[in-house]
Order: C-alpha cells, then structure tokens, then sequence
C-alpha cells in the first residue's frame, strides 16, 4: 500500500475500465499522499503508523447460517459467490471519478471490483457482504434501494490484509436500510457515502472486535424530510487495536433527524476515536439530532479520543452531545460477586452489558443473536474465562 | 447449638480510619437481628466487612459464618457459603436482563457448592413463581437490571434475588430507605415469607418503623463502632420515643 504506484503498475493489467482514469486517479491520490495527522479528520488516526503495525487478533466465523442470508464473498478482492434474489439486480461494476477525498481516489485507481447491487421492493433475506483474506484490497460497493424497498446489508469484515473500502449508498424515497457492519482483524479503511431521499431510514449498528487499524467514515446526507438516521457503534479494543469511527451527519434538509451512540470497551494499549459532525444547514428547521459516546477503560494504557461537533446555522433546532468516559465500576463489580460470580465472569457481564447496548438497536434477534455470540467469544477470550449466561 | 454468626471483637476501617471498634454479636440459626443506630455508627461498614467489598481492612477480631472464617473469603466465596446482602443502594447495570443476571448469580451459586446448575425451563419457572409472590410482574425480569427501576422496585428486586437464593444468613441494609408505606409493606411481607428455622437475618436500619413490619427477636444499639446495648423488641421502641441521643453522649463521654 504504501508503495502504491508500484502496486498499481503489478495489478492495472488485471483490472476492469479505463486504465487512463485509474492513472489519473491513481495521480490524484499520490499528490495527496496518505492522510497525515495534520489533517483535522485524520488527527488521532495515524495511517502510516498504523499500516506498519501487526495485532493477533483471531477471527472468529460469525454464524450467519440462521438468517439464510444472501451471501457475496470477496476472496481477495474477487467475487466468489454472488447473490441471487428476487427484487435484487446486480449491474456491472461502475468505475468512480476522481474527487477531493484520497483514500477515495486510491480506491476509484485500484478498485478490483465491488458489489453493484439494486434493491427494489422488500429483500427478504438479509445481503451479507463478506471480505476476506489476507491480500490488499480495494472494493467499491454501491448499493441502491429503489422508493419503498427494504432491506439488511451486512458488511462483514473478515480479512486480515489491507482493506480500501467504499460504499455508495442511496436510498429512495421511504426506503429502509439496516446496515450492519462487522470487523475482527486486519487494517481497513471504509468509507460510507450515505444518502436519504425523502422519509428514508437508515439505521447502522458497527461492532469492531479487533484489527491493527479500523477507520470506518461515513458521510450521511439528509436530502429531504422525514429521512432519519441512527449510527450505533461497539469497540471491543484489545492489545493494540485501533477502531476509528468519524462520521459527518449533514442536516441539509428540514424535519430529518439522527441519533448517533458510540460505545467503546477499551484494554490493554487500544484505541477508541470517535469524531462526529453535525451539521445543520441553514433552512433545515425542526432537525433532531442526538450524539452520545461512552466508553469503559479497563487499562490505564488505552485511550479514548472522542470528538463531537454540532455546526448549526439554523434556529429552531434540538441538537445535543454527551459524552462519558469511566472506568469498570467497582460497586457494579461487587454487587456482582455478592451474588456469587467470581471476578471474570462479573467483568464479562459488565463488559458484555455495554456492548448490548449498542447490539439491542438490532431489530432482528436472529442476527443480533450471531453478532452477541461473537462478542461473548471475544470477551471470554480476553478474560480467559468461558462465557457466562 | 452452634451460632450461625459469630462476630467477636471487630476492629476494621477503610483507608486507615478505623470505624468498627470492637464490635460483638452472635445471631443463631433462625433468628431475626435488628441493629439501630445514629447516621455514621458504621452499620453500612459491618454489613460491607461482612460480604467482603475491597477496600475495607479488618485489624482485629473475628467473624465465624457457619464455622468458616470470612476474613479470607471473597465476596462470591461468602455468597456461595449462604450469606446474602440485601444492598441499600442497588447497583443499576444496563444491558443486562433481570432475567439473565438471576440465572448467572444462581448458577454460579449452585455450581460453587458443587451441584447442578439449573435447566433453563426450571429456572424460568423458578423466577415467575417467585417474583409473583412479590407482587412483580413478568415484564419485570425481562427488564434491564434495575433500570429506570423505582426505589420500591429496587429493593422488591433484592428481596426477590434473597428468595431465588436462599441464604442462610441475610443482611438487609437500610431495606427501608427511600419506600412509602406500601413498597415497604410489600417489601417486608417477602422477608417474613422468607423467615425460616434455619436462616437467620440482620435488619439494619435507622428506623424502628421497619420494625414494625419485621418482628425482630433481638435489637442491637450501635454507637461509634460497636454494640453498646441489646435489647428485646421493646429496645427498638423505647428508640423510637427518645432518640439516639443517649447513646451517642455516652460514646463521646467515653
């Protein structure tokens, strides 16, 4: 990666499209160069360091199998199995243009390919997108839900190399769209461009239980009223995890709302970033926007960086922030034990009861169940414990 | 007969500062136990230094449960041995269901005396019947634990984890702090439901008023640290009418 045009020159003859976009692309990018920490949205996630560094995180099969979900598995960058569906047509993969973001212009330059999918009516089957390997990778998704559909998306991070993610998504007038997002290891990059027709939902629920460097950006755009968002995110950081969630929620339309909550359980020498912006353009009245961010330090040597920022320019709004750092609490632990649990299996239940709450945002219980199963794992093995309840 | 608790010259503090001075008391299987005192007599110590919470240092004395000392204990060992604190401010712990929370502390109980744990059917049947009999309903278990809880509810919470348990000795710290007259009723109806040949309790409270509620078969006065007077029932009312004042003069004075 850091080597990118070296790179590029190894893999271009391999991918799809115009080759003299990908250069120029590619061009853009390597002016820009990787994000410093110079830059403000790039301050407490320092990229070269961070590609340079390993973490022993495992990963652990999530058991999606209950769900009889649609599956699209990119075995280092390639598909291997794609969905089908009624009410689910994939298009031919779709080159991005050159903008001012680089790791986008990275990913439109070395983009193998991505999921083009369109959704149209209520998918039955939750779409799981799974990523997995151990190679770099750049993937360009873009997803559509045509006025009325309705669907699940999971995003499944499974690889333990390089990731440059992108995903486009947009949502038709009353469509409906849970996101969910999973990663365990390795060192991504995604960004999510999100955008809301008229009365559209999304609500995302992101858990990250490992990986030497997990920057997930999404960009969330109201464009008319009635759209409404819900960003909901887990950090279960260990050893030298670094899980980043920096999200940029633009209000640009009146009646649209946002209820963002960041929970993160931090050990060991992880990291927890979380940065997000609202903004409320100015005749974007009566918008609702929430932000809440939490976190558990269970070591003196983590660290929690939390960043939340309201820009608002018009009047008649209710716009708030909170945010709480702490550590285990000592009485929560006792009471604990004086009900008879020894010390790993209270901190796993005081662990896993902050992690539920961002998981109880999942409506379906099949799939929070999965997501919970994954988490009692990972707990347990962090405490050396077997997992209670 | 061999005392259930036989607490004997008790010197413990936190952070260096000392606040049971030779505190004595025995209660016996079957027994209720009443101990009344002025604010900072350090009941709350006792019942902390009895389930084991870190912090607080015993210098001095012993305390002999069902012939094991507690000193050494860990507070889930003291709970799996049969001792229950009923909590005066119980902890509130989101995410986690009332319901899971009651298994994993029964569970955790009953595999530490070496038996089975309890099927998921059985437990479940378990819960409601016990939670009914506290006038609680289903919706309850399936709650966050303690949650947006009311005080009554909280401690009618406790009661009914005492119930799922079964200990052979409870103590109840101030039970009766922040209830009205109904919650406490309620609440005091599921101890004396709970009142057995074989178990024995210790009430703590400020207020004879619980008392009238829960009959207790011996009344202790602490002042500064340790028991200065015991009484029969009649001790918590003659409290009631003259206050603490005497006690708390005869502490100073000594």
């Amino acid at each position: 990666m850091l080597d990118a045009q070296s790179y590029f020159d190894r893999v271009s003859g391999d991918l799809s499209g115009d080759a003299t976009a990908r250069a120029a692309a590619l061009a853009a990018a390597e002016a820009a160069g990787l994000p410093t920490r110079r830059q403000e949205a790039w301050h407490y996630t320092d990229v070269t360091r961070l590609l340079g560094k390993r973490t022993d995180d495992t990963i652990g099969a999530v058991d999606f199998a209950p769900l009889n979900p649609l599956m699209a598995v990119f075995d280092n960058g390639a598909l291997r199995e794609a969905p089908v569906a009624e009410g689910l047509a994939l298009h031919d993969f779709e080159a991005a243009p050159i903008g001012d973001n680089a790791m986008l212009n990275y990913n439109a330059a070395l983009a193998q390919g991505g999921l083009n999918a369109e959704i149209s009516g209520a998918l039955a089957q939750p779409l799981i997108v799974t990523t997995q390997g151990d190679e770099p990778v750049h993937l360009h998704h873009k997803i559509t839900l045509a006025p009325k559909a309705k669907a699940v998306l999971v995003d499944n991070h499974m690889s333990c190399g390089y990731t440059n993610a992108r995903f486009d998504i947009t949502l038709g007038a009353d469509a409906e769209l849970t996101l969910i997002r999973v990663q365990q290891a390795g060192h991504q990059i995604g960004t999510s461009q999100i955008e809301l027709a008229e009365n559209a939902r999304v609500k995302s629920v992101a858990l990250v239980t490992g990986g030497a460097l997990a920057r997930h950006e999404a960009n969330v755009a109201f464009a008319a009223a009635g759209a409404h968002a819900e960003l909901h995110s887990a950090v279960l950081g260990r050893g030298d995890n670094h899980a980043d969630f920096t999200y940029v929620i633009d209000h640009q339309a009146a009646e649209t709302s946002s209820n963002t909550t960041a929970y993160n359980v931090l050990d060991a020498a992880s990291r927890g970033v979380f940065q997000g912006k609202v903004i409320v353009r100015k005749d974007a009245q009566h918008v609702d926007a929430q932000m809440q961010t939490r976190a558990m330090m269970l070591s003196e040597g983590a660290e929690m960086d939390a960043k939340p920022e309201l820009e608002i320019y018009a009047d008649d709004v209710v716009c708030a922030h909170g945010s709480a750092i702490g550590e285990l609490d000592k009485d929560a632990l006792f009471f604990l034990r004086a009900r008879g649990l020894d010390e790993a299996s209270a901190i796993y239940l005081l662990v896993a009861g902050f992690i539920e709450q961002v998981l109880s945002h999942i409506d379906d219980e099949v799939m929070a169940d999965s997501l919970r199963a994954l988490v009692a794992q990972k707990i347990a093995a962090q405490f050396s414990i077997e997992g209670a309840a | 007969m061999s005392a259930l608790l036989n607490i004997d010259n008790l010197h413990a503090g936190i952070d260096g500062t000392p606040i049971l001075n030779g505190l004595s008391l025995s209660i016996q299987p079957g027994e209720v136990h009443a101990i009344m005192g002025p604010n900072g007599s350090g009941k709350s110590t006792l019942s902390y230094v009895l389930s084991g919470k870190d912090g607080y240092e015993v210098s001095e004395g012993e305390m002999m449960f069902a012939g094991q000392s507690l000193a050494d204990m860990a507070p889930e060992e003291r709970a799996i041995a049969g001792l229950f604190l009923a909590f005066q401010y119980p902890l509130e712990i989101p995410g986690v269901t009332n319901m899971t929370f009651l298994k994993t502390s029964l569970n955790a109980i009953l595999r530490g005396r070496g038996e089975d744990e309890m099927d998921a059917a059985s437990f479940l049947r378990l819960a409601r019947e016990k939670s009914r009999a506290l006038g609680m309903n289903d919706e309850m278990l399936k709650r966050q634990l303690n949650v947006g809880f009311s005080g009554g509810e909280k401690k009618r919470n406790e009661i009914l984890q005492m119930a799922m348990l079964e200990p052979k000795l409870a103590i109840l710290d101030e039970t009766d702090s922040g209830l009205d007259i109904d919650a406490l009723k309620t609440v005091a109806e599921g101890v004396n439901a709970l009142r057995a040949p074989d178990r024995g309790m210790l009430v703590i409270t400020h207020y004879q008023r619980l008392l009238d509620f829960i009959k207790p078969d011996v009344v202790h006065v602490m002042a500064a640290g340790r028991i200065v007077k015991s009484g029969g029932p009649e001790l918590a009312l003659e409290l009631e009418k003259s206050g603490y004042a005497e006690y708390v003069g005869e502490t100073v004075n000594a």
